[in-house]
């Protein structure tokens, strides 16, 4: 029975080829994520290990629980504490070393990097770092830099020649004196250091008089260990958190993976998704396979095959298939995932990548993923190939027939129990993790009991898709239609792999529509200034020195500098987004009062807040209530709720909370703004102000730019887009899973009538005529997919944007993008044809009537 | 001689209700052990339906089917196919082997389903005594139709089961091939004491057999020696008219 089910995968090498396809991709996707994740990790690792390789004991500033992610601030400790360490018994030396994100720019004025940050690091003695001179030497002035050796070369930099880093103070320029490597890499994971003396790297990064770690050497004899109970016993008291060098490597690595988790998460989704499309093709294909081998197999059973042999020869069949895909799939994923990186440079974001790590968890998950879907997926069809009556070898001229018509209450009973979990996902309290596995879970569910119904809804469907085309092309066009309809379950399943991929992009592409035209919303809803100041790259902070530089522009009236942070509140659910804002925000922003108006904000104080009244915050305490915040750097600070503002409508100052910029600076620690909000004064014509404006920044401050009302809606809605293109270009791999099982399914139908075509070909139908049949089945059956992933697309989107109404989400259907969707799905069709078309229009007339 | 295959009383609807058809409307029948029995009658007289039913394809409506001694009807699909692939052999119109075989694998599939080696000896002999030797590794598409249906011959005596079930085997066949295989089920009967059970459309087919039945609406009307190939003809134009 083995060697029959190995016979027979070999006699249809292509069906095989084209089955397998349909895993591949899906268990390239997750092991290429695994990779690609990995190799960060590693390199990271490796940087870290280098990194602390000299350091007995790190001093760095104690963290908060769930302030501390990537947007948090950076902290640092006052630079008094290196001397309190440095007297400690034991230490030989200690050095505070300061960091920060600068912007170095090319020789030619421009940004150096989309993607990785650039740093302004202080020089640290030899044993702390990892950096070594190549060329040149350290600085010794504060105007002089050393440059990696990545930067220096890529940017064409000359060894005494000028470089200009834009830091919290604006562009300085400086003349480089040296060239480092880290290690022996060239970079740092593609990140760009200007080195610089530690008074200028405080000034640079805005961190004057403190310091952001201290490392620490210890005297011959004195364990790490003991060192560090040593400088953690003097600086009782401080708000520090002291480890060895081994345990801080361990700890950033440790955060970093943190990070890194998110990207995992996501890739491994879009994975996901492609195995389960993968699925459906699986099943589809050994439906039509079973049905087609009706007669070997009854055949088998008269001869006294067992149900159970029968079964497993299915079963085998599967898990060869799944199993070699996995392995193909897998050594794909090592090849895609520097492809994977590529991907992500192409839309603006670039990851440091290394050696590709492959770990053992990598090729397990891969092969397990991989065969246990094409197992399972194809058990169906092996259990109905058990059913297969003996008789049937008998029969002449069977039929696959339609199956039992059972009424549908399993596919109903599946479709309520998608729209539950979603639901629960949406409505429920859960965290955000729960959220999304519940909503991934009802959205996969959901799939599937609508590709459960889908076969009653193939005929009005193919109806309604095949009509015009009939009426366009005449008998090809009822040929095809009819073609469609003849096995529903068939057309249903094959097109339901892609309505899958089509549903998730038409939901994307609306809840994008609806985000870009929430952002336009919130824009002129609640700014009222003339221009904005943000960082170019649309995230980092505007350097501190540029609100009072762009204040001194003639024509400008008010300036007012938006912080952001987060905080937590005891008995408030996350952690509030906190903004700090300048008295004159009364004047360049707007908002709906509940209780309240635009005179509280401008006078807050040291310790007063507005609220949203429908956040958490604004359930809990009503105007006068006091509440207390813990900050990221660990502060305490009591707030007093001066007004609350209506809910969600925060407009530009996003949710949570609104402190002073004194609160926000001294108690969150974040110098630099996150943006400024400009109004002229109307003294002169609002064009020059602008310009100005515009030159000030090039030359101070080149990492920042003035976008108008207009321009900032623009830019908002083109980051939306980027990261729309990117999922796109994930949701993609989906689709052409889908595609590949619209190939396999034509081909074996194809295969099947060979018979009729000979017929139709003998009675005169040309081969142009019998390729447009099939072509047509195939444009009728990717849109019977498309548009109900369309409606699916819709209905989500519906769904989804119901809890975020009330945060001013609006919703706007991208009719357009829709209608274009439907025209690349009819033309994906039209692709998939071209090799089965090209079979069925080859047919030799008197062999395909002979045929067998 | 014992019978090998007996039915008693069988009947075989079909349908419900006013659409309901009898396929078999009360057949009662044995077939001794060595012997063979052409089974003939218009189409839709019911032949095919009595063979199914006797063979443990099908189910009858009502009535018993006894083969080798084991009654059939309550027996569970596990049982019935343990019989169908140690007690008896099929031989088809369509030839039905698997491509993807060679003539000699196809022969022994029965065996192999059962997890059994074939005797070598027995099985040389088999295939010499259907002039296959030369052809044993060729796969069907290589083979003519009459080379085809030799293997399958080959295949429904290769575990000597009690009877074997002959559907039309020569309806797909030139005359100079519908007399090897004729000669061969015949050879079966005579030289290895098998018992042969053959629905057939072609009188020729049906004068090698010791016995004839002719079906007509479900009902054995005739039950006796066949004869030659006239005195067949002269039977079924009576049942016919």
């Amino acid at each position: 029975m083995t060697s029959l089910t190995l016979r027979n995968m070999a006699s249809r090498k292509l069906r095989t080829a084209l089955t397998s396809i349909a895993i591949i991709l899906g268990v390239a996707m997750i092991s290429g994520t695994f990779v690609l994740t990995d190799t960060i990790n590693k390199s990271f690792d490796d940087i870290f290990q280098a990194g602390n390789q000299g350091i007995d004991v790190a001093v760095t500033p104690k963290t908060v629980a769930g302030l501390d992610g990537i947007d948090g601030p950076q902290l640092s400790m006052p630079q008094t504490l290196v001397k309190q360490v440095a007297a400690v018994d034991g230490v030989a030396v200690a050095e505070g070393s300061v960091s920060g994100q600068v912007s170095i720019r090319s020789p030619e004025g421009k940004a150096i990097s989309k993607g990785p940050p650039n740093f302004a690091s202080s020089v640290a003695d030899e044993r702390f770092t990892a950096f070594r001179y190549t060329e040149g030497r350290a600085p010794s002035t504060p105007r002089e830099v050393a440059l990696d050796a990545s930067t220096f070369d890529k940017q064409g930099f000359r060894l005494g020649g000028p470089v200009t880093v834009v830091g919290a103070q604006g562009a300085t320029r400086y003349t480089i004196t040296g060239v480092v490597r880290f290690g022996d890499e060239n970079s740092l994971a593609g990140a760009s250091f200007a080195l610089m003396t530690t008074p200028e790297a405080q000034r640079a990064t805005g961190q004057a008089g403190r310091v952001n770690e201290i490392d620490v050497a210890g005297d011959d004899g004195v364990s790490p260990a003991e060192l560090k109970s040593r400088v953690a016993t003097a600086l009782r008291g401080e708000r520090v958190t002291v480890r060895t060098g081994q345990e801080n490597a361990d700890k950033q690595s440790e955060d970093l993976k943190k990070n890194l988790s998110f990207l995992r998460t996501a890739l491994l989704v879009f994975g996901g998704i492609a195995v389960f499309v993968g699925a459906f093709v699986i099943y589809n294909t050994f439906s039509i396979t079973v049905a087609q081998r009706t007669r070997e197999l009854a055949l088998l059973r008269t001869l006294g095959a067992s149900r159970g042999q029968v079964l497993r020869s299915v079963a085998l069949e599967a898990a060869i298939i799944g199993l070699a895909a996995s392995i193909v799939g897998l050594i794909g994923g090592l090849l895609l995932a520097p492809g994977l990186t590529q991907l992500f440079s192409a839309f603006g974001f670039d990851l440091p990548s290394g050696g590709s790590v492959v770990q053992a968890r990598t090729i397990i998950v891969a092969l397990l993923v991989g065969t246990l879907v094409t197992i399972l997926a194809s058990l169906a069809p092996a259990l109905r190939a058990t059913r297969v009556a003996p008789v049937a070898a008998m029969r002449e001229g069977l039929s696959e027939g339609e199956g039992r018509r059972r009424r549908p209450y399993f596919a109903t009973l599946l479709l309520v129990v998608g729209v539950v979990l979603l639901c629960l996902g949406l409505f429920g309290n859960g965290s955000g993790g729960q959220a999304a596995t519940l909503l991934g879970l009802g959205a996969a569910v959901v799939f599937l009991a609508v590709a459960l119904l889908s076969p009653r809804l193939v005929k009005p469907l193919a109806a309604g898709i095949g009509r015009p085309l009939q009426g366009i092309f005449g008998l090809s066009g009822l040929l095809a239609r009819e073609n469609a309809t003849r096995n529903p379950a068939r057309t249903a399943v094959t097109a339901a792999a892609l309505m899958i991929g089509v549903a998730l992009v038409a939901f994307v592409s609306i809840f994008a529509a609806g985000l870009t035209g929430s952002v336009d919303a919130t824009v002129d809803k609640s700014f009222t200034g003339d221009l904005t100041v943000m960082a170019t790259d649309g995230f980092s902070p505007v350097p501190e020195g540029a609100q009072a530089a762009v204040a001194k522009v003639p024509g400008v009236g008010d300036t007012t500098a938006f912080r952001f942070s987060r905080g937590k509140v005891r008995g408030v659910s996350g952690t509030p987004a906190v903004v700090g804002v300048d008295p004159s925000v009364a004047r360049t922003y707007k908002t709906t009062w509940k209780e309240g108006d635009n005179d509280v904000l401008a006078n807050l104080g040291a310790d007063g807040a507005v609220v949203d009244a429908g956040s958490g915050l604004g359930d809990k305490y009503k105007v006068g209530d006091r509440f207390t915040v813990t900050t990221p750097t660990g502060k305490q600070v009591t707030f007093t709720v001066r007004g609350l503002v209506d809910e969600g409508d925060f407009g530009v100052l996003g949710g949570g909370m609104v402190v002073s910029t004194q609160a926000v600076v001294e108690d969150f620690g974040v110098r630099q703004p996150g943006m400024i909000a400009v109004k002229f004064d109307g003294s002169r014509p609002a064009p020059e102000v602008r310009k100005e404006v515009d030159t000030l920044l090039e030359r101070q401050f080149p990492n920042a730019e003035a976008q108008t009302k207009e321009e900032l809606k623009k830019s908002q809605s083109d980051q939306i887009n980027q990261l729309l293109g990117l999922i796109y270009a994930l949701l993609a791999l989906s689709v052409i899973v889908s595609l590949f099982g619209i190939v396999n399914t034509l081909a074996l139908s194809v295969f099947e009538r060979t018979r009729e075509l000979g017929m139709l070909r003998a009675i005169g139908t040309t081969r142009r005529q019998v390729r447009r049949i099939v072509r047509l089945e195939a444009v009728i059956t990717s849109l019977i997919g498309a548009s109900l992933g369309v409606v699916l697309g819709v209905l989500f989107a519906l769904l989804v944007s119901r809890p975020l109404e009330e945060e001013g989400f609006v919703l706007t259907f991208p009719i357009v993008t829709l209608l274009i969707l439907l025209v690349l799905s009819a033309l994906a069709g039209i692709v998939a044809a071209i090799m089965p078309a090209r079979r069925a229009s080859k047919l030799d007339v008197l062999e395909a009537l002979a045929y067998e | 001689m014992p019978d090998i295959v007996t039915a008693t009383d069988l009947t075989r609807r079909y349908g419900e209700g006013e659409a309901a058809v009898d396929a078999l409307a009360g057949v009662t029948v044995a077939f001794p052990a060595g012997g063979l029995t052409a089974i003939m009658g218009p189409s839709g007289s019911g032949k095919s339906t009595l063979m199914h039913c006797l063979a443990g394809l099908d189910t009858p409506t009502s009535g018993s089917v006894t083969l080798d001694g084991v009654e059939l009807s309550g027996l569970g699909d596990k049982e019935l196919t343990e019989l169908r692939r140690d007690r008896v052999g099929f031989v088809f119109q369509a030839f039905n082997l698997l491509p993807v075989l060679t003539a000699e694998e196809n022969i022994t599939l029965p065996l192999t389903l059962a997890g059994r080696k074939p005797d070598q000896a027995w099985l040389d002999q088999l295939i010499e005594t259907v002039g296959l030797t030369d052809r044993r590794t060729h796969r069907p598409a290589e083979l003519s139709g009459g080379q085809q249906q030799r293997v399958a011959v080959a295949r429904a005596l290769v575990h000597k089961p009690a009877v074997v079930f002959a559907d039309e085997p020569t309806g797909n066949l030139d005359s100079n091939s519908s007399e090897e295989i004729q000669r061969l089920l015949r050879q079966s009967v005579d030289d290895l004491g098998q018992t042969v059970i053959m629905v057939t459309h072609d009188a020729h087919a049906a004068s090698i057999a010791d016995r004839l039945l002719v079906l007509a609406d479900g009902r054995i009307v005739h039950d006796a020696p066949a004869g030659d190939a006239d005195a067949v003809f002269e039977v079924m134009r009576g049942v016919t008219a």
